[in-house]
């Protein structure tokens, strides 16, 4: 039935662009989009609103979810700087994650190094010694075996000469001290766990997401014929107007 | 030709009864009848206990022509057995057309390019059939119980394609998708050739030529298809020649002239068997591989990404002698000969390929996915110099979605597991400013519809749809129409759930599964007041959901049971009745083929067992609740799309682009490998 073409297409010019009508053309399926929610919802953590939307969208809660509240746990020792909880939990739940993973041990070692960092450089009179003991039982050890470790830990080191209270840090020091950093780190355990419970490790909807910057980078290198812009952003208030009729159509309603 | 009589009664036929034995009947009235009328005399009991609708209805069941005009008219009950004999014996069962045996090459199997041929060759099926019944039956009455029949035979060979026909839109005939190459072309071959083994086996049939220029070339049927992103085939020599042994395998554009051996003329390249060389364009070749002769199997491939082509001898990569496949031509599968009794076969994938294709395949959507991993996004905008923030763009992704569809409390949760994501992250001044979910009343409303028709209460859906967006159901009547139509199903589900109870124990009925925030308890009131101002339950859909919920205590005794059953039954078919009148003078065929497809059901005592059975899945739902949802926001002046439905659009979209040549978007299918 020609049921949905009527829905489908809002508002369009007669001057729409090929590629615009192919874009069109294509149906996804609710089914389909509501898992893919629902496995973002579930591989990165977010428990409640995954039950939430269990009963709102009429979907069976996935068997894996037995993990998320530990995920959820660790994800936030992680953010909170309590490298050591969350190291301890991650090996409640299975040991070879750490074991298996020398690069991600060492990232969170090396996450909880910065944490003690900041705290002995907090102010003046604090004892650097911790961190320096940490360092050499933790990480030197480590790093003898690897490059890459030996220039993280050279470089975390080095902070405790640039003093991370200094706000003209180089910006190499300071990423060291942005959320990001923790952010990153948190991700890829999560992602580590999933694998070793034998689930797909990154969330669907990230892979969509990556999917579509490759594609349309891609497409634009082989020389396709693509209108200028393809927004796919849903804030910036410049992009709604503007442009052109076609791409108003990608804007959030 | 047979001239198939009612959709019930065939339907019934092909419903998996054991055969041989005298039939009985299965409808989904024989538990009204006592079963076992196979004698034809139907009890008046039966008759007499049921409504005025139901002994209707009975009668056109049992009625096996001129269903037309014996539609809600008193008619004779024929007897069924004779009925069923006249059914098996002379019942469709012919082939269907000359179309060939479908086959997928395995290591095309999952792309999305054979997606696109299967659904193009499955479309081609049902046109067949399409037009072979409609020449068959009188088309505009019931009795065009084509479809139905139809879907008895197509199911178990094409999963879910009843499901489409009624809650999808048709499958969209692609008539840009050409099929990989299935056999050899006869009419694309030098006459000293024969064809044979169904266009599989080709012999070289003439004296050898005495000039050393002369040959004999034959191409496939279809050009290697580039969407597909590696094309390979394998081609087995059965016999050599009386004189000796001239063979090339490779492939050639469709202008080259077949009274050569493929490789010595422009736009052919080829591997010989005489000498091993590969030969490109030009009568003098360079060494490649060994010779090749009777029971070796060679295999020739091009990586259309790559724009290179190798060949593989009993199963073992020999190399790449070609790099520089041109991508604006049309490559055909071609071997050339020139030695009488040369025998060869073809393997276009029919079968199990020698070399593991797959493997090479598997290795290069491998390459292709460590790339997108790698892919790094540029800046939003021009302006904002910032890196691309994935995580945060993914939440607003997620927000935006679930605010739109009307996903409230789901918005909800998640807008405050995120805002105690980032305060956890210690970053005080986080970007909190997602989305905010608004107290949308329209957002509330949604839902609740939503949650009505994911229920099954279709009529509940219906009612709080004409409430707050009364004009939404006029403008969109194809939506009314499913709606009508699923409320149907819903009601022939509840009297099989019923009707499978009496003899087992059966899981939960649906209305107890039902997860849905709102239960019925908690708008009771609401329902009332509604009802009261809307006046909408003395209107035709005064069935209501809550009328049929079966309960369970009915168990205990089996006449309860059974007044139960034909209460339920009678009032399907009331419905039914009812719904035909309203639509069946719509000229649409797919809304005829909706309302026969619908109305088939009714045939199975267990439809849920049954080759009908996708229809009545619970997933049926999702479809049209979603498709309602569109029509709202539309009417709302929204758009019908969230932005990661774009998003998904898009991609799929410039992923197609990337494949149409042979580019890496081959080795992607957006829905299965990401999606689902």
């Amino acid at each position: 039935m020609q049921s949905s073409s009527s829905v489908s297409v809002s508002a369009t010019t007669p001057t729409q662009h090929p590629f615009q009508r192919k874009v069109n053309e294509i149906k996804p399926s609710k089914s389909d989009i509501n898992f893919v929610i629902m496995d973002y919802l579930i591989s990165e953590g977010y428990p409640r609103a995954a039950e939430k939307f269990a009963k709102e969208a009429n979907l069976t809660l996935p068997l894996e979810e037995d993990s998320i509240q530990s995920r959820v746990e660790i994800r936030r020792a992680i953010y909170a700087g309590d490298i050591d909880t969350a190291i301890n939990k991650i090996n409640d739940l299975n040991p070879q994650i750490l074991d298996t993973d020398p690069s991600l041990h060492f990232a969170l070692l090396r996450l909880q190094l910065i944490e003690l960092i900041r705290t002995c450089t907090s102010s003046p009179s604090a004892d650097i010694t911790p961190a320096l003991a940490f360092a050499s039982a933790q990480l030197a050890p480590r790093a003898a075996t690897n490059n890459d470790f030996l220039k993280d830990l050279e470089l975390t080191m080095s902070l405790l000469i640039f003093l991370p209270t200094d706000s003209t840090l180089q910006p190499q020091f300071a990423e060291l001290l942005e959320p990001s950093l923790r952010r990153d780190v948190a991700k890829r355990v999560n992602e580590a766990i999933l694998t070793h419970m034998g689930a797909r490790g990154e969330s669907r909807l990230r892979s969509l997401v990556r999917l579509r910057v490759w594609a349309e980078q891609k497409a634009r290198a082989s020389g396709k014929n693509l209108p200028p812009v393809l927004p796919y952003t849903l804030q910036d208030p410049d992009d709604t107007h503007g442009i052109d009729n076609d791409t108003s159509d990608f804007m959030v309603t | 030709m047979f001239r198939r009589s009612s959709y019930a009664s065939v339907a019934a036929g092909n419903s998996g009864q054991p055969q041989g034995s005298a039939p009985t009947r299965s409808g989904a009235f024989s538990h009204l009848a006592n079963n076992n009328s196979s004698s034809g005399s139907y009890p008046t009991q039966a008759t007499a206990q049921s409504s005025r609708h139901l002994s209707r209805s009975l009668d056109t069941d049992g009625y096996n022509t001129n269903m037309s005009t014996s539609w809600g008219r008193g008619g004779p009950l024929p007897s069924y057995s004779s009925h069923f004999g006249y059914l098996h014996g002379s019942g469709p069962t012919g082939q269907d057309g000359p179309l060939p045996p479908f086959f997928v090459p395995s290591y095309l199997r999952g792309s999305k390019y054979a997606e696109r041929v299967e659904d193009a060759y499955k479309a081609k099926v049902a046109a067949q059939r399409e037009l072979r019944s409609t020449q068959s039956s009188n088309a505009g009455s019931l009795s065009t119980s084509s479809s139905s029949v139809n879907l008895h035979k197509m199911v178990p060979s094409h999963r879910g394609l009843s499901h489409e026909i009624i809650e999808r839109a048709p499958v969209y005939v692609d008539d840009q998708v050409t099929s990989w190459p299935t056999k050899w072309n006869e009419a694309d071959m030098y006459p000293t050739l024969d064809v044979d083994e169904g266009g599989l086996q080709t012999k070289f049939t003439g004296p050898t030529p005495k000039s050393n220029d002369e040959a004999g070339s034959i191409r496939a049927d279809h050009p290697m298809p580039r969407q597909g992103g590696i094309y390979y085939y394998e081609v087995t020599i059965v016999a050599k020649g009386k004189d000796g042994r001239m063979i090339g395998i490779g492939f050639t554009g469709p202008k080259v002239v077949l009274s050569r051996i493929p490789g010595w003329e422009p736009d052919s390249f080829a591997y010989h068997g005489d000498d091993g060389y590969s030969y490109s364009n030009t009568t003098s070749g360079k060494p490649f591989g060994p010779k090749f002769g009777t029971l070796d199997v060679i295999g020739c491939g091009v990586n259309f990404r790559k724009g290179t082509a190798f060949f593989t001898r009993n199963g073992h990569f020999l190399g790449e002698p070609f790099k520089d496949i041109k991508p604006n031509l049309s490559w055909y599968p071609t071997v050339g000969m020139k030695k009488n009794g040369e025998t060869l076969r073809v393997n276009f994938g029919q079968e199990p390929f020698l070399f593991d294709i797959d493997k090479m395949v598997q290795a290069e959507k491998a390459e292709i996915q460590r790339e997108i991993a790698a892919v790094k996004a540029p800046p939003r905008t021009e302006k904002d110099k910032s890196p691309f923030d994935e995580t945060a763009f993914i939440h607003s992704l997620v927000s935006q979605y679930l605010a739109h569809d009307g996903y409230v409390e789901t918005a909800r949760a998640f807008q405050e597991e995120v805002a105690e994501e980032s305060q956890a992250l210690a970053n005080e001044d986080a970007d909190l400013s997602y989305i905010e979910v608004e107290e949308d009343v329209d957002a509330i409303n949604r839902q609740k519809i939503r949650a009505a028709i994911l229920e099954g209460d279709i009529d509940k859906a219906l009612k709080h749809t004409n409430a707050y967006y009364p004009s939404v159901l006029q403008n969109n009547e194809n939506i009314y129409f499913k709606l009508r139509c699923r409320k149907f199903i819903e009601m022939i589900r509840v009297t099989n759930d019923l009707a499978s109870k009496r003899n087992q124990i059966i899981p939960t009925p649906p209305s107890k599964r039902s997860t849905a925030s709102n239960g019925h308890n908690d708008e009771y009131d609401f329902e009332m007041e509604l009802d009261e101002q809307l006046g909408v339950h003395n209107g035709s859909w005064n069935i209501g959901a809550e009328n049929m919920n079966v309960d369970d205590d009915d168990d205990e005794d089996p006449e309860v049971h059974q007044q139960k059953l034909r209460e339920l039954t009678s009032r399907a078919i009331a419905y039914g009745m009812e719904l035909r009148q309203e639509f069946h003078n719509d000229p649409r065929r797919e809304v005829k083929r909706a309302l026969e497809d619908t109305f088939a059901l009714i045939a199975y005592e267990n439809a849920a067992e049954s080759a009908l059975a996708p229809l009545l899945d619970v997933s049926g739902r999702v479809p049209v609740a979603e498709e309602l949802n569109s029509a709202i926001l539309v009417s709302l002046g929204k758009n019908s799309r969230a932005t990661l439905e774009r998003l998904t659009q898009q991609t799929e979209a410039l992923v197609n682009e990337l494949a149409e040549d042979g580019g890496p978007g081959a080795f992607i299918n957006v829905r299965r490998d990401v999606l689902t």
